[in-house]
């Protein structure tokens, strides 16, 4: 009786430990989620996404003084007003041969906001979320802010290299390709 | 009075534009909540309880961790990580860089890892990101069937050069933290 006793504790103490953990990320992060989330779902529809079209004609221009707007501005722009999935459909502005790079750069920008701008990807805020909070709960909220805008400011560099370096192996893979028509 | 009316109804539409745009916002910010946030808090919080609570947690942390405490470490995880064959399969969802994120999350709360490389680890965990989904992706962006045939292995050879470009950068922007 003792031993069935103590192995139904320790049953129910593998999800009694679950449910702390749960309490804690609902009562510590939805409440200011939710906030941020409204606040800039109200701020998009109020500007109206429709608004960044123009941008994306311009930056599907030819040369490469066109390639910070196309690889930083055009995907990060996209991916706010947009959010994830919609962000890619700005690619359609695009020539076939920089689709790929603006697909790379945007999907790459879904996660460095998180910190500060969670509506672009609240279905994978843990990509962010579960060092984030591992780093504030020992070093704090100044920590966790100071690390939210360093992810924010490299995720913006890496996007433009990425842009940048697939448009140049999809050009390489492009002329290599056998000519089937 | 016609001016006063039409200074009214102006005032009145867009008092009631911006209300109804905050209150559908609040509304698609409780959707996605329900949807999409609690159900992965759910499904962390199980997995991290059980993980935590059965020891296993720490043995694959022990596995982890020589990876993730140093800037080589760091580097190799981005490249297995980022491997044309595995990052396509390990995209889905991003469940794969959300537990090994959250992993590595009790690590640093706990003091083993310390917080100057939580920055490169970010990057470490997720240079498969969107791989799994360049054709969808493409075909949102209206690609020709063409593009998207030389557009996933491009995007997918690109990561192998740009992950770990990545984290070295994670780890340069990581003094003073």
């Amino acid at each position: 009786m003792e031993a069935l006793a103590q192995a139904a504790q320790w049953f129910i103490g593998l999800f009694q430990a679950g449910a702390a953990t749960f309490t804690g990320l609902v009562t510590g992060i939805i409440p200011l989620v939710i906030v941020l989330m409204t606040a800039f779902n109200a701020l998009i529809a109020l500007v109206g996404p429709e608004r960044i079209d123009k941008l994306g004609e311009v930056a599907g221009r030819e040369g490469w003084a066109y390639m910070p707007l196309r690889y930083l501005v055009l995907p990060v722009v996209a991916v706010f007003f947009l959010t994830n999935p919609m962000a890619y459909t700005m690619g359609r502005f695009l020539p076939e041969k920089y689709k790929p790079a603006f697909y790379d750069a945007a999907v790459s920008f879904v996660h460095p906001p998180l910190g500060i701008f969670p509506h672009v990807n609240p279905g994978e805020l843990f990509v962010w979320l579960g060092i984030a909070q591992g780093v504030q709960s020992r070093h704090g909220d100044a920590e966790l802010a100071s690390l939210a805008v360093r992810y924010l400011i490299v995720g913006l560099i890496v996007i433009f290299i990425r842009g940048v370096v697939t448009e140049q192996i999809t050009r390489v893979m492009w002329s290599q390709r056998p000519k089937t028509a | 009075m016609q001016a006063v009316n039409k200074f009214l109804e102006t005032i009145g539409r867009g008092a009631g534009r911006v209300v109804g745009a905050l209150y559908q916002a609040g509304r698609d910010s409780i959707d996605q909540v329900v949807k999409n946030i609690l159900p992965f808090m759910a499904f962390i919080a199980f997995v991290i309880g059980i993980i935590n609570a059965t020891g296993v947690g720490n043995a694959l942390a022990q596995v982890l961790q020589p990876l993730a405490g140093t800037l080589v470490g760091l580097i190799i995880m981005s490249l297995i990580v980022g491997l044309p064959v595995l990052s396509p399969l390990l995209g889905p969802g991003a469940v794969m860089a959300q537990i090994i994120g959250t992993l590595l999350g009790t690590k640093f709360a706990d003091g083993t890892l310390s917080p100057d490389v939580a920055l490169p680890a970010l990057f470490a965990i997720n240079p498969q990101v969107g791989c799994d989904f360049i054709p969808v992706g493409l075909a949102l962006g209206e690609a020709e069937p063409e593009t998207v045939e030389v557009g996933v292995p491009a995007v997918l050879f690109s990561r192998l050069v740009t992950g770990p470009i990545a984290v070295v950068l994670g780890w340069l922007f990581s003094f003073g933290l």
